[in-house]
């Protein structure tokens, strides 16, 4: 081929090798599921069916293919989509407000609008890693979606018929196929133009593969990144509508877990995580697929069960299908070996390499990959002067990164008193709040570790639920003792970090997805042991674990005289004594070891660190395992506690623990964090539920408010760490200040 | 006569030859260093210098040829094993923690140690001798990297250093990031480290740096040996025209350049 033929004929933009081996595989799949179960997939009803559900992940998937492509991440679309649909029912049903159609519809655009710009600007502009800024965002528009309906539907069919233009966006056409399969094509068109063919999309291209280079070369990178947010929030928005148009009402449950599906789909639609690969019709194609793997799970698969009646055997038709809540498992799992398909296939060209060497030819040449590291956040703050050496006296204290944390306990304990006198100063109040305290407490001890070593564990809530199901499991089905039960609870929670870990540090992903997919596996394995069955009810041996120290004495039928010994035991719970035990031996690690000080080098500069031959992958892997035993510990300790096992066990937690590492003087780019301003931190965030939950002369905030609040935190907490202790704001509008003040006098001189 | 009256050399590196696919990195290169000695390594970009560095401590290994440091032949897997024999580098950047402070990056990765725990006392006061020594003034050893000028992480990059006691110690651009003040200083230092005996390779592009404080200076070009010359004996005229035009075939040594 001449030079000219192959400048005249341009690689394509739009689709590429990726998308039809995408194509082909699901044709392949859905062969085989027509084959399989004939009744769910051979009739074209089911296919309309799938090509409809696709849509509304589709168009997300579209938007998202632009925040991932600029090496950001969108973890708030699940909720947005959620959201907009509640904010359209509160405005549009009859019970509500009762607004005409197309002010509910501009309502919820101008919605998402502003959900895209929070995003974009707390990204761009204030710094904040991508997943830390979307997860808050997440769990504020859940708190939202649960606090607009308080967890109760809302229905409104009625008032739906007077507006038929807009409800049958939702229905099937004349044609014969639904609406919103119309709307997927149309938007996915748009975003694939956008993407490979405008200036749009090849800022975005460059934007995420050297984001330094774009902005030399004068693309203005902020707006960008902004714009891709507005672009997903609009497409969730637009999702969002369009399941309102078709449902004709909403729950509280819409859109859980919705970006995980999404990001899974983009992933394997061939984007990669680390920023400048990507294509509208490969997160498409990879959208039908989740989707279709989605619907084979849920439906489950045709079997024959054999059941003995009387003396005969009677082969019975059954469906095996898999418990609510297990479907994330393999969702989760499908989001972490995408991750892992494009930095380990596709550029280490194996398909092309391996069809070379089955023809016996030399392998193609490798790309230059230098260039493009494989790292977590590892980006520093400015820096600080030094303010804690020229201090003295309170100074000393005030410039400690943890006293924050120390003076808002105190803070938050006396408003407490304040408010309520007659109650807060009771002990069962006091201990209450105590418990509360110490399940947090643990899962921050290890939590410190791994945000000081430079990564994040995001799975620490759904590893104690984990922990604690696998536990109660053995307890109650499979009439384990208590010994054993604890050592599977240990071994199930180990197993999830021992994953994190491998996947962190050996495969080198960034922690936050690596720990994102086992967010969903861990909750999902934990809801399908619970599956249709209250685990409560086994030996009280167990429970001991959670029990306060005079009833273990009482237990074992030793009765303490009265006096001081027996007041303390009778408040003070042993789960507390081991937390406090192993705050203690992990606060002396960290502090007066060299292992701790190699967590901090590895978090503080990690190619400094291996330079120094620290061995950096041990220290992330074993504080990431650390990380999973405190929040294993704390999740077996829950289940006896309670004397039950609760699906919703350690749910938000992983972002309460985030905000008090964080609060306690931790920083989310690593390097920072000490014991005690975690434990500190955990005191903070315990305080302000447990105010939030007062009742106060006969007004309490309701429950579902309490989420938006304790995100609305988190981010406070990380934007003070970036912007106060990093950037040093304030000593820097001070210097200006000081500056000008001097200038002022010498000209009235 | 010149050559009875020098020590034995530090460092000896001989037909050196590395090639990264293609491309001939190194053909056949020599370099010397003699002890208490500043080497001034120059040439214009990918001639080699950086490349010549890494394989003398063993980030790079070489295809062939040999190296011999104090006599005897060598060869580094990684720079850990160059740092035993006493080969230290200072890479561009300082590769220092941010985040902790001047004692705790001194002693990165070899902290003193009692028992279990870090020995405060110790780190800090042998940071506090080293930094003496250097006679570089870092205002406390507890203050954080981060917040120190870039001058003076480069004096704690260095102090981290000579704390291993090494021989011979390379300097990857040190003065690139400097500011004047800051590079009188570092210049000021090199010195000091000389009178202790240690030798030094310093890759710069500013050749008047090297004419302040080097003894010898060496031109890569293309991977090749085009000349090698006393400071004494030359200026950055010639030192720039055999950069610029130097071929092996004119190749001069500095005691050659001398003789003449």
């Amino acid at each position: 081929m001449t030079d000219e033929a192959s400048v005249r004929r341009l690689p394509s933009q739009l689709v590429g090798g990726w998308e039809t081996g995408l194509l082909i595989l699901l044709v392949l799949l859905y062969l085989g599921g027509a084959f399989v179960n004939p009744a769910f997939f051979g009739s074209t009803e089911a296919f309309h069916a799938l090509l409809r559900d696709s849509s509304r992940v589709g168009i997300i998937a579209v938007g998202m293919t632009f925040v991932i492509v600029n090496k950001d991440l969108d973890l708030s679309v699940g909720s947005t989509y959620g959201l907009v649909a509640v904010v359209f029912a509160r405005l549009f049903a009859p019970s509500f407000l009762d607004l005409g159609i197309v002010t509910s519809v501009v309502l919820c655009l101008l919605l998402g609008t502003v959900i895209g710009l929070i995003n974009g600007v707390l990204v761009t502009i204030l710094k904040v890693p991508a997943f830390i800024a979307t997860l808050t965002i997440l769990f504020i528009g859940r708190g939202f979606v649960l606090a607009l309906t308080h967890g109760q539907s809302i229905y409104y069919p009625a008032k739906a018929t007077e507006h038929p233009l807009f409800f049958h966006l939702g229905e099937t056409n004349l044609l014969g196929f639904n609406n919103q399969i119309v709307i997927f094509a149309v938007v996915a068109m748009v975003g694939a133009y956008v993407l490979a063919k405008t200036r749009w999309g090849y800022e975005t291209f460059a934007t995420g593969g050297n984001i330094q280079a774009a902005a030399y070369a004068g693309i203005p990178t902020n707006w960008v990144r902004i714009r891709a947010y507005l672009i997903s929030s609009l497409c969730a928005a637009l999702a969002g509508l369009m399941s309102a148009a078709q449902d004709k009402g909403v729950t509280p449950l819409y859109g859980v877990s919705g970006e995980l599906t999404v990001i899974a789909a983009v992933i394997i639609g061939g984007a990669s995580i680390l920023g400048g690969r990507g294509r509208v019709a490969g997160s498409c194609l990879g959208a039908l697929l989740v989707v279709l793997l989605d619907k084979v799970l849920r439906e489950g698969w045709p079997i024959t069960r054999i059941i003995k009646i009387g003396n005969e055997e009677v082969a019975v038709n059954a469906v095996f299908s898999l418990p609510v809540g297990a479907v994330p498992v393999f969702l989760g799992l499908l989001l972490i070996l995408a991750v892992l398909i494009e930095p380990y296939l596709i550029r280490r060209q194996v398909a092309a390499r391996l069809w070379a060497w089955l023809r016996g030819r030399p392998p193609p040449p490798a790309y230059e990959i230098g260039g493009i590291a494989i790292e977590s956040v590892q980006t520093k703050g400015a820096m600080t002067t030094d303010i804690a050496l020229s201090a003295t006296g309170l100074g000393t204290f005030l410039a400690r990164r943890d006293a924050l944390a120390i003076i808002l306990t105190v803070v938050l304990w006396l408003t407490g008193l304040a408010l309520r006198p007659d109650y807060w100063w009771n002990l069962s109040n006091s201990f209450a709040i105590l418990l509360n305290y110490t399940e947090l407490a643990l899962i921050t001890i290890g939590l410190t570790y791994v945000i000081a070593a430079g990564d994040i564990d995001l799975s620490v809530g759904a590893v104690l639920a984990l922990a604690g199901s696998t536990a109660a499991y053995f307890l109650k089905v499979l009439g384990a003792d208590p010994a054993t039960a604890v050592a599977m609870g240990l071994l199930a929670g180990m197993a999830a970090g021992l994953v994190n870990a491998i996947v962190t540090v050996g495969f080198k992903l960034p922690a936050f997805i690596a720990t994102l997919g086992m967010f969903y596996i861990a909750r999902g394995l934990a809801a399908w042991f619970v599956a249709g069955q209250q685990l409560t009810g086994w030996p009280e041996g167990y429970n001991l674990l959670g029990r306060k120290v005079n009833d273990i004495l009482l237990h074992y039928r030793i009765s303490l005289p009265d006096g001081l010994l027996r007041s303390v035991a009778e408040v003070v719970s042993v789960q507390t004594i081991w937390m406090l035990l192993v705050a203690l031996v992990a606060g002396i690690v960290l502090a007066y070891t060299p292992f701790g000080q190699k967590v901090y080098a590895t978090g503080g500069n990690v190619r400094a660190a291996a330079y120094a031959g620290i061995n950096t992958n041990r220290v992330r892997f074993l504080s990431l395992i650390l990380a999973a035993l405190c929040a294993t510990m704390a999740g077996i300790i829950n289940v006896a506690y309670f004397r039950s096992f609760n699906p919703v066990a350690g749910q938000f937690r992983e972002l309460d623990a985030i905000a008090a590492v964080i609060i306690g003087g931790g920083s989310i780019f690593g390097g920072y964090g000490t014991m005690i301003g975690a434990l500190a931190g955990a005191a903070v965030i315990t305080l302000v539920r447990a105010l939030l939950q007062l009742n106060v002369q006969g007004f309490a905030m309701p429950q579902h408010w309490i989420n938006v609040f304790i995100g609305l935190i988190l981010i406070v907490a990380v934007l003070i760490d970036i912007w106060v202790r990093e950037v040093n704001l304030f000593g820097r509008l001070r210097a200006k200040l000081a500056r000008r003040a001097p200038a002022t006098d010498t000209t009235h001189a | 006569m010149l050559d009875a009256a020098r020590p034995a050399p530090i460092v000896e590196m001989r037909g050196i030859e590395k090639a990264f696919g293609a491309v001939q990195a190194l053909r056949n290169v020599d370099l010397v260093l003699y002890p208490g000695e500043i080497l001034g390594l120059v040439g214009d970009n990918s001639a080699g210098k950086s490349t010549l560095m890494k394989i003398l401590t063993g980030a790079y290994q070489r295809d062939a040829g040999q190296v011999f440091v104090a006599g005897q032949p060598v060869h580094f897997r990684s720079p850990h094993e160059s740092r035993d024999v006493g080969i230290e580098m200072i890479y561009q950047d300082f590769a220092l923690c941010g985040n902790m402070d001047v004692g705790q990056n001194i002693f990165l990765g070899r902290w003193p140690r009692r028992g279990f725990f870090i020995n405060r006392r110790k780190m800090y006061a042998e940071a506090d001798t080293v930094l003496k020594r250097l006679k570089v003034d870092v205002n406390s050893v507890f203050q954080k990297v981060e917040s120190l000028s870039g001058g003076r992480q480069q004096s704690v990059a260095i102090a981290r250093a000579i704390s291993f006691e090494p021989r011979v110690v390379i300097l990857d651009e040190p003065t690139a990031n400097l500011s004047v003040m800051a590079t009188e200083r570092l210049l000021e230092t090199m010195l000091e480290l000389k009178k202790q005996g240690v030798a030094q390779i310093i890759i710069s592009h500013r050749l008047i740096d090297i004419f302040a404080v080097g003894d010898r200076v060496m031109v890569l070009k293309r991977g090749e040996n085009v000349g090698d010359r006393f400071v004494k004996d030359t200026d950055d005229r010639e030192v720039l025209e055999i950069i610029v035009s130097g071929t092996r075939e004119n190749a001069q040594t500095a005691d050659e350049a001398r003789a003449i």
